[in-house]
C-alpha cells in the first residue's frame, strides 16, 4: 500500500500557467509544432513566467504514428524552446495526467520551483487500419487484443456487463453525447464542436455494440501544457489555482484480469487518494473533467468518483445534473466526446480546462462560481488512471 | 490381398465437417453452368478454418468415440494435401492441441489424395502399443470456373487404433501405375486436373482394381472411396467389380464436395454412422496409387456428425474463401513476437489456467504475479472445461477489427469478442472460477451471445503474420447438447 498522503505532503503546487492547441486534424502542423504552440499559449498564460524559469518539462505521448518513439520529450521541449531536463512519461491515455503527477512531485519535493507539464499526439495523419492499429496498442496485447477486441469493444464489454447488471438503460449512453456535444458546441477549441442530437446519438452506426458511433471520441491532433509552480512562484504570478490534491492507481491491463466490469477500481481508488490528500469529497466538487473516451466510461466514472451510487449514473445524467447549468457540471469542455482525444494531451488538455474554469477564463462555458475542479484521466481501459483536484483562490 | 503385421484394432472414429454449404445451384445461379457431376453442395470451410483446426476437430470426435486420452497417444498421422504451410510439420499443432506427450511419433502425409490411405496402413502397421491417431484432413480449392474449384469441398476424419480395438483391419491391399496429370497443384497454384474422362477414369478404376483382391468386395455393407465427385468414382468401382450400391452407402462426396485425402475417411465414418459393420476402405491417389483396407467395423464407435447448418450464396462463399480479401492491411498487426506466442501454447490450444499456489485463486494465463493475492509461488495447471459462460460482450462490426482480423473480417463478417468464465470441477469441493477472453466465431450477428449464454471452445486459426500461421481457442455458442 501507497504511503498515508498526508506523510509526504510537503509544500504546496499550483497551477500557474495553462494553454493548448485547438483539438482536431491539422495536416499543415507537426507534433512538434503543436506542442511549441501549447507551450507559447502556456507561458503567455503565466504572467511574468518565461521559458527561463522552467527546471523541468515532463511530456506525456503514445507515440501513435510512431514518429519519434525514442526521446519524443526532449525533441518537444527542444521545439518549443525550453533547455531544462525533460523527461517523456507514457501512461497511454493518462500520459500527460500522469505528467502533470510527476511535476506535482518535482514541485512538492523541492526538486523544482517551475515545471512544465504537458502532452502531444498527432493521430489524423494515417490510414485508418495503421490508425487502428495505434489506437490499440494499450490493450492487453497477448490475450485482449488476440480475441479480436479493440478499445471500443472492450468498453463495450464494460458497458454490456453494466447494463445487465443494473438492468440500466442504455439511452443514457446517448445522453452523454449530447451533453458533452452541447459543452463542446461552446469551446472553439473543440474538434468536433457540433451539438448532436439523442436521435443522432442513439441511431448512429454500432460500432461495438451498445456503443454507436456518437458513444466514441475521435481521434484528434493536438497538444496541451500547464505550469506547475511552489506556493512562492504562484504568489508572485498571480492567477494561480492550487492543486489540493492528486492520486493515481494501476490496475491489469487486461479487462478479464479485473474483479470487475462494471467500474474501473483504479479510477476508484485514484480518486479516493485525491479526495484524501485534498481532503474533500464528491460533494465538494464544482466542476469535473472526466475521461469519456466512451459513453460508458462517463457513466463509470460518475461512481466510480462517488458522484452518484452504483448503478446511477444514467438517472443523474438523465437528471441534468451533470449538464453545464446543473449541480455538478462534467465535461464543460465538451470532453474527449466534443473537444477531441490527441491521447498524449488529453490528461494535460482537462487541466487546461479546470484552470480556465477556476480562474474564470472559461468564456461561454464558465461555470459561475466554480471553486473547486477535479480532473480523471484513465489510460487503456483502466490500466492505469489519475485523478487530480483544484482550488481556486476563493475556495473555502 | 496381404494382412498388414499389426495387432491394433480401431476403437473409434470421429469425422468433422465446417457448417457452412454451398450448393450446386448457387453456381448454376451465378455461372449459369456448374462442372462437377453428383455434388448437391460443398462444405466451406469458416474464414478461420484450415486442415489444421479441422483435424483438430475430428481427432478430439475420434478420441472422445475411443475414449481415448490425448496424452496417451503412441504415434499421430496426420494426412492433407491441403496445408498452407510446406516445409514444416503440421503435427506438432495437432499434437499440442491434444496434449499427446512429447514422445509422440509424428509422422506427415500429403502429395496426393490416397494421403489418408497410406496414413491408415502405417498407423496400422506401427510398432507400437498404442494408441495410433489417423486423421486426414483437407480443404481443397481450384480455380472456380474449373470442375475442381466448383467441387472443391472440406472435411476431415480421424481414427484411433488401439490393441484391443473392436474394429479388425482384414486385408490390405496397394496398387500403383504411372498416370501422369489426371489431379495435380502446381507450387503455389490451384488444385487441377487435365479432365481427359476416359483417362481419369482407367487411372482410378486400374489403381483401384488391382489394389482390390478377387472376391474382397463381396459381402461388404458399404465402400469407402475416395470421391472428387459424384461420378468417377463410381466408373471406377465398376471397373473393379464393386457395387454401386455400396459405394453410394458411404459416399459423402453429394454433400460435402471433394475432401480430398479426408474423402474416403470421411465415407467410412459416415457409412457406420449408418449402421455399416464391413466396410471396404479404398484411399486413391492421383498420379496413380491405391490403398485398400477391408474392415470389419461392427462394434466401432463413432462420432460423426457432419450435417450443414447455414447456406451461403455464390457470392458468400466466394468471400468465405479470401477470393474478395487482400490480405491483412498495413500498418501492422498486434506485435505478439513468436517466441512470446509460443509460451502461451498450453493456454491457446488447451485453456490451461493456473491455481494459485499462495491463495488458491484460479489464474488466467497461469504466469506472473497472483492478481488475487500477489504471490509469485507460481501456479498448480488447471485445464479449464470446454464450456463457460459469457460475462461481458460485444460484436466487432465490419469495419471495426484490429488490422490482424481485418482480412478474416473481410472474409466472415462480424464477429464477436467476449469475456467467458470458467468453472473447473474443483478437488476439494469449493467453486472457483476464472475469467479468459475469446473471440466468438459468429455465423451472423444474429447468434451473438448475450450475458449469461453459455459458449463452447474450438481451435482456430487467429491469424497470419510474418508468414507463420497462429492457431488458437475461440468460442461458438453452446448449443447445450
Amino acid at each position: 500500500m501507497p504511503a498515508p498522503v498526508h506523510a509526504v505532503c510537503m509544500r504546496d503546487a499550483f497551477v500557474v500557467g495553462a494553454g493548448q492547441t485547438p483539438y482536431g486534424s491539422f495536416p499543415d502542423e507537426t507534433y512538434r509544432t503543436l506542442f511549441a504552440d501549447a507551450v507559447d499559449a502556456t507561458i503567455e498564460s503565466a504572467g511574468d513566467l518565461d521559458r527561463d524559469d522552467v527546471d523541468e518539462a515532463f511530456v506525456g505521448t503514445l507515440g501513435v504514428g510512431g514518429r519519434q518513439l525514442g526521446l519524443p520529450g526532449p525533441a518537444v521541449t527542444e521545439a518549443a524552446g525550453l533547455s531544462c531536463p525533460t523527461t517523456r512519461v507514457e501512461n497511454a491515455c493518462a500520459a500527460s495526467g500522469y505528467a502533470i503527477r510527476q511535476a506535482v512531485q518535482a514541485v512538492k519535493s523541492g526538486m523544482a520551483d517551475v515545471v512544465l507539464a504537458g502532452g502531444f499526439e498527432v493521430m489524423t495523419d494515417l490510414d485508418s487500419d495503421a490508425a487502428k492499429y495505434w489506437l490499440g496498442v494499450s490493450g492487453e496485447m497477448e490475450w485482449e487484443r488476440l480475441a479480436g477486441a479493440t478499445f471500443s469493444g472492450t468498453y463495450a464489454q464494460m458497458a454490456s456487463a453494466y447494463f445487465h447488471e443494473y438492468d440500466a438503460d442504455p439511452d443514457a449512453l446517448s445522453r452523454v453525447a449530447v451533453k458533452n456535444h452541447a459543452n463542446g458546441a461552446q469551446n472553439p477549441k473543440a474538434h468536433l464542436g457540433f451539438e448532436c442530437s439523442f436521435e443522432d446519438a442513439r441511431d448512429a452506426t454500432v460500432v461495438a455494440d451498445p456503443l454507436t458511433l456518437f458513444h466514441c471520441c475521435p481521434t484528434s491532433d493536438g497538444a496541451a501544457a500547464v505550469l506547475v509552480a511552489s506556493e512562492a512562484i504562484a504568489d508572485d504570478v498571480g492567477n494561480a489555482v492550487r492543486i489540493a490534491g492528486v492520486g493515481a492507481a494501476s490496475d491489469s491491463v487486461g479487462l478479464f484480469s479485473r474483479d470487475t466490469y462494471t467500474s474501473i477500481p483504479a479510477s476508484e481508488h485514484a480518486a479516493e487518494r485525491a479526495y484524501e490528500m485534498a481532503g474533500v469529497g464528491p460533494d465538494d466538487v464544482d466542476v469535473a473533467e472526466v475521461h469519456d473516451c466512451f459513453a460508458i466510461a462517463e457513466l463509470l466514472a460518475y461512481e466510480d468518483l462517488g458522484f452518484c451510487d452504483r448503478g446511477d449514473a444514467g438517472a443523474l445524467v438523465e437528471s441534468g445534473a451533470t449538464a453545464i447549468d446543473g449541480d455538478l457540471p462534467v465535461n464543460t469542455s465538451g470532453g474527449l466526446k466534443s473537444k477531441g482525444h490527441p491521447i498524449g494531451a488529453t490528461g494535460a488538455g482537462q487541466v487546461v480546462e479546470a484552470y480556465e474554469q477556476l480562474t474564470d477564463q472559461a468564456g461561454d462555458r464558465q461555470v459561475e462560481g466554480a471553486s473547486r475542479a477535479l480532473t480523471h484521466n484513465v489510460g487503456g481501459s483502466g490500466g492505469a488512471a489519475v485523478v487530480t483536484i483544484l482550488e481556486g483562490g476563493d475556495c473555502p | 490381398m496381404s494382412l498388414p503385421d499389426t495387432t491394433l484394432g480401431i476403437a473409434g472414429v470421429g469425422a468433422y465437417a465446417p457448417r457452412f454449404r454451398r450448393s450446386a445451384d448457387a453456381v448454376r445461379d451465378a455461372l449459369d453452368s456448374f462442372h462437377a457431376p453428383g455434388i448437391d453442395s460443398v462444405a466451406v470451410p469458416d474464414a478461420d478454418e484450415d486442415p489444421i483446426t479441422m483435424a483438430v476437430e475430428a481427432a478430439t470426435r475420434a478420441l472422445d468415440a475411443a475414449a481415448i486420452d490425448g496424452a496417451d497417444l503412441e504415434a499421430i498421422c496426420l494426412a492433407s494435401t491441403t496445408l498452407s504451410t510446406i516445409d514444416e510439420s503440421p503435427v506438432p499443432h495437432l499434437a499440442t492441441a491434444l496434449d499427446a506427450p512429447s514422445d509422440v511419433d509424428a509422422r506427415t502425409f500429403t502429395g496426393s489424395t490416397a494421403a489418408g490411405g497410406e496414413a491408415l496402413a502405417t498407423a496400422a502397421s506401427i510398432d507400437a502399443g498404442g494408441p495410433v491417431l489417423v486423421v486426414a484432413s483437407d480443404a481443397v480449392t481450384g480455380d472456380p470456373d474449373s470442375a475442381e474449384g466448383q467441387a472443391a469441398g472440406a472435411g476431415a476424419a480421424g481414427v484411433v487404433l488401439t490393441a484391443d480395438g473392436p474394429g479388425r483391419i482384414d486385408g490390405h491391399g496397394t496398387a500403383t501405375a504411372s498416370y501422369p496429370g489426371t489431379r495435380f497443384r502446381p507450387e503455389g497454384g490451384e488444385t487441377q486436373g487435365l479432365g481427359i474422362t476416359s483417362y481419369d477414369r482407367q487411372a482410378y478404376g486400374e489403381v483401384l482394381s488391382r489394389a482390390v483382391e478377387d472376391g474382397e468386395t463381396e459381402a461388404v455393407d458399404a465402400v469407402a472411396l475416395t470421391m472428387p465427385d459424384g461420378k468417377l468414382p463410381y466408373r471406377a468401382a465398376g471397373a473393379a467389380g464393386i457395387d454401386a450400391g455400396a459405394v453410394a452407402t458411404a459416399e459423402t462426396v453429394s454433400t460435402l464436395g471433394d475432401t480430398g485425402a479426408a474423402s474416403p475417411l470421411l465415407g467410412f465414418a459416415s457409412a457406420l454412422g449408418s449402421g455399416a459393420s464391413t466396410v471396404l476402405l479404398a484411399a486413391y491417389g492421383s498420379g496413380a496409387t491405391c490403398h485398400v483396407f477391408r474392415i470389419d467395423a461392427g462394434r466401432v464407435p463413432v462420432e460423426a456428425s457432419l450435417e450443414g447448418d447455414v447456406d451461403l450464396d455464390y457470392t458468400q462463399a466466394m468471400r468465405y474463401r479470401g477470393t474478395f480479401s487482400t490480405g491483412t492491411p498495413a500498418g501492422g498487426g498486434a506485435n505478439v513476437p513468436v517466441p512470446t506466442y509460443r509460451r502461451s501454447l498450453p493456454q491457446r490450444y488447451r485453456l490451461h489456467a493456473g491455481a494459485c499456489r499462495d491463495c488458491g485463486d484460479l489464474v488466467f494465463p497461469p504466469e506472473n504475479a497472483c492478481p488475487s493475492c500477489g504471490a509469485v509461488d507460481g501456479y498448480d495447471i488447471v485445464t479449464l472445461p470446454a464450456v463457460g459462460e459469457v460475462v461481458a460482450t460485444t460484436v466487432i462490426g465490419t469495419g471495426g477489427a484490429p488490422p490482424e482480423f481485418v482480412d478474416q473480417q473481410h472474409r466472415s463478417g462480424a464477429y464477436g469478442t467476449a469475456i467467458v468464465r470458467f468453472e473447473p470441477e474443483a478437488a476439494g469441493g469449493d467453486s472457483r472460477t476464472v475469467d479468459v477472453p475469446l473471440q466468438v466465431v459468429l455465423a451472423n450477428e444474429a447468434e451473438a451471445p448475450a450475458i449469461g449464454d453459455a459458449v463452447r471452445t474450438v481451435c482456430r486459426v487467429l491469424y497470419d503474420q510474418q508468414g507463420v500461421r497462429r492457431y488458437g481457442l475461440k468460442a461458438v455458442p453452446d448449443a447445450g447438447d
